[in-house]
């Protein structure tokens, strides 16, 4: 067949598949339009094959070649399940911290053990408190005063929390984003983490404040700490599928560990826009007794970890080195 | 289409019946450039956000404070979700990569699924350091969030006129219906000299090859000739 002969015969199915192609971007098709549909990217695909081998460079070949690009998008998708937010908060996050948590046991054990480097430093060497709080807030401590009470006296709770969960939110993006970088920028937001808090307990611990400091972070450090280094655990689980040769090749086992990564990553974020509450309007209150803020921080602990102490009841934690995870 | 349909060839995905189709891949050029728009039109829905929101918490009568403190979170919201909304709304492109023409899609050529485009979007932040890097040295031109997310961005443009032949003198191969097809194609974009030129030496070409294909006699203009010759079909 010619050139011309072939772009006479064929140029009304190109045209119509075209034309419905790209209308069903913006509509739903009934399943047997999808079918239809189907059989005529069939048909163009091999008018595409034949284009490429018989006429190549010519006006067909290339408008197949778009063609054959556009009914790949069209008509193909990756798959997804159906996104229900109960079974996202009970199922899938669990699942998901399941499967990262000898990755967030590392991050835990690199946070505590750089604490402990910070406290210790902190104490006994003095200059540290300057280079970790900055002179003025260290000349508030020396006055008796702890810096986190400007957060009510200075700037509305209404704003600084707003600033707090976006600044929160932004730690655990860069704890999970970190992982991209084969897992180096989740060590560093979880060693970084564990100094500065270790450094600041140990500076306030020298001024006989550090009783002080535990009344404000009680009711939302510990899940505020949690969420950090569980989003930290996730990038490292990523960074481990760029590092880790497997069966599989990495254009495979990267995206899924990210996939996974992900659903951890979304599971967190929501905590910390209530916590940014917590921590504006109730932890540097004077009027809400200690015992109450030290329940309160237990009570978020456990309403975020029962369903994960659940998923892990069901079904055990992976052995090391996260056999059979993606 | 799955992972296991991966051609070894580098951009190149098998489609139904193990069709080869090269994939377009959007290189480190309009990629940028379609970067740029989209972060420009960011500042100004930045703008727009804080103006909108000022504006409306004086209408609410809100208190200073929670205006600014929602003020706050959807400038967080727009500075992480601007492109990967877009991305999901849009089936993949941005305003920024409709202006190019661009569009992302799965490695095997698919659309990409909502968690391939909120992950290529959440590592942003790090791309915006490396990825432009990364992009230039990689062959499919995929920066550090295509990676993670398993993504790539192709050339994705609008229908123009490909079809510019009916038909053809017999025996005429590949390479002289390219010729044509380029010629009448660009006929119009071309400088009249050049246009002229081009013109007359394909007529001739077409006169001494097969004689009595093209209607009339040559012209001063040599391009309705060809034009009626080769987009006119006769019974």
């Amino acid at each position: 067949m010619d050139y011309a002969r072939f772009v006479a015969l064929r140029r009304p199915l190109w045209d119509s598949f075209e034309r419905d192609a790209t209308a069903a971007r913006r509509r739903d098709f009934s399943y047997a339009e999808v079918e239809e549909l189907a059989l005529r990217y069939r048909q163009v695909l091999h008018d595409h094959a034949w284009a490429r081998a018989r006429f190549p460079g010519t006006g067909a070949a290339q408008r197949l070649h778009r063609l054959a690009v556009l009914g790949g998008t069209v008509l193909q998708r990756e798959d997804e399940e159906r996104f229900s937010i109960v079974r996202f908060f009970f199922e899938r996050f669990p699942a998901a911290v399941r499967a990262s948590v000898p990755w967030i046991g590392v991050a835990v054990a690199l946070f505590l053990v750089s604490g402990l480097l910070g406290w210790a430093v902190a104490v006994y060497e003095p200059g540290v408190a300057v280079a970790t709080l900055g002179p003025d807030r260290v000349e508030d401590l020396r006055r008796g005063h702890l810096w986190t009470e400007s957060l009510t006296t200075t700037v509305p709770p209404s704003i600084s929390s707003s600033f707090i969960a976006t600044n929160n939110m932004s730690v655990a993006l860069t704890a999970w984003a970190g992982g991209a970088l084969a897992g180096l920028g989740s060590l560093w937001v979880a060693i970084f983490n564990g100094f500065l808090l270790g450094a600041i307990f140990g500076v306030t611990a020298r001024f006989s404040m550090a009783g002080e400091l535990g009344e404000f972070v009680v009711a939302h450090g510990l899940l505020e700490l949690t969420l950090i280094l569980v989003c930290a655990g996730a990038g490292l689980g990523i960074g481990a599928a760029l590092l880790r040769a497997g069966d599989l090749p990495r254009s495979v086992t990267v995206p899924r560990a990210a996939r996974e990564a992900l659903v951890v990553l979304f599971g967190c974020l929501p905590w910390f826009l209530l916590l940014g509450m917590v921590e504006a309007f109730l932890s540097p209150s004077p009027h809400l007794a200690f015992h109450w803020k030290l329940l309160l921080g237990f009570a978020l602990e456990i309403c975020f970890l029962t369903p994960i102490a659940l998923g892990l009841l069901r079904q055990p934690v992976p052995a090391w080195p996260l056999e059979g995870t993606p | 289409m799955n992972h296991d349909d991966l051609s070894p060839e580098l951009g190149t995905v098998l489609s139904l019946d193990n069709v080869p189709v090269e994939l377009p891949l959007a290189r480190v050029g309009s990629r940028v450039l379609a970067g740029l728009i989209d972060y420009i039109l960011l500042l100004f829905v930045l703008l727009v956000w804080s103006v909108g929101m000022l504006s409306l918490s004086g209408w609410l009568g809100l208190r200073p404070g929670w205006g600014i403190g929602f003020w706050v979170l959807g400038a967080f919201a727009l500075d992480y979700g601007y492109f990967a909304v877009q991305e999901i709304v849009f089936d993949g492109r941005t305003v920024g990569k409709r202006v190019f023409g661009l569009r992302v899609v799965a490695r095997d050529g698919a659309a990409a699924g909502n968690g391939a485009l909120l992950v290529r979007n959440l590592v942003r932040s790090i791309d915006v350091i490396f990825g432009v890097l990364l992009m230039a040295l990689d062959p499919l031109a995929r920066r550090l969030g295509d990676r993670l997310a398993g993504t790539l961005v192709v050339h994705q443009r609008q229908s123009h006129e490909e079809l510019v032949v009916a038909r053809l003198p017999s025996g005429w191969g590949t390479a002289e219906t390219q010729l044509v097809e380029s010629y009448l194609r660009r006929a119009r974009e071309l400088e009249p000299a050049a246009r002229l030129e081009l013109g007359r030496r394909l007529e001739r070409l077409v006169d001494e090859r097969a004689p009595g294909f093209l209607p009339g006699a040559p012209g001063p203009d040599p391009l309705p000739r060809l034009w009626n010759g080769f987009r006119q079909e006769r019974g």
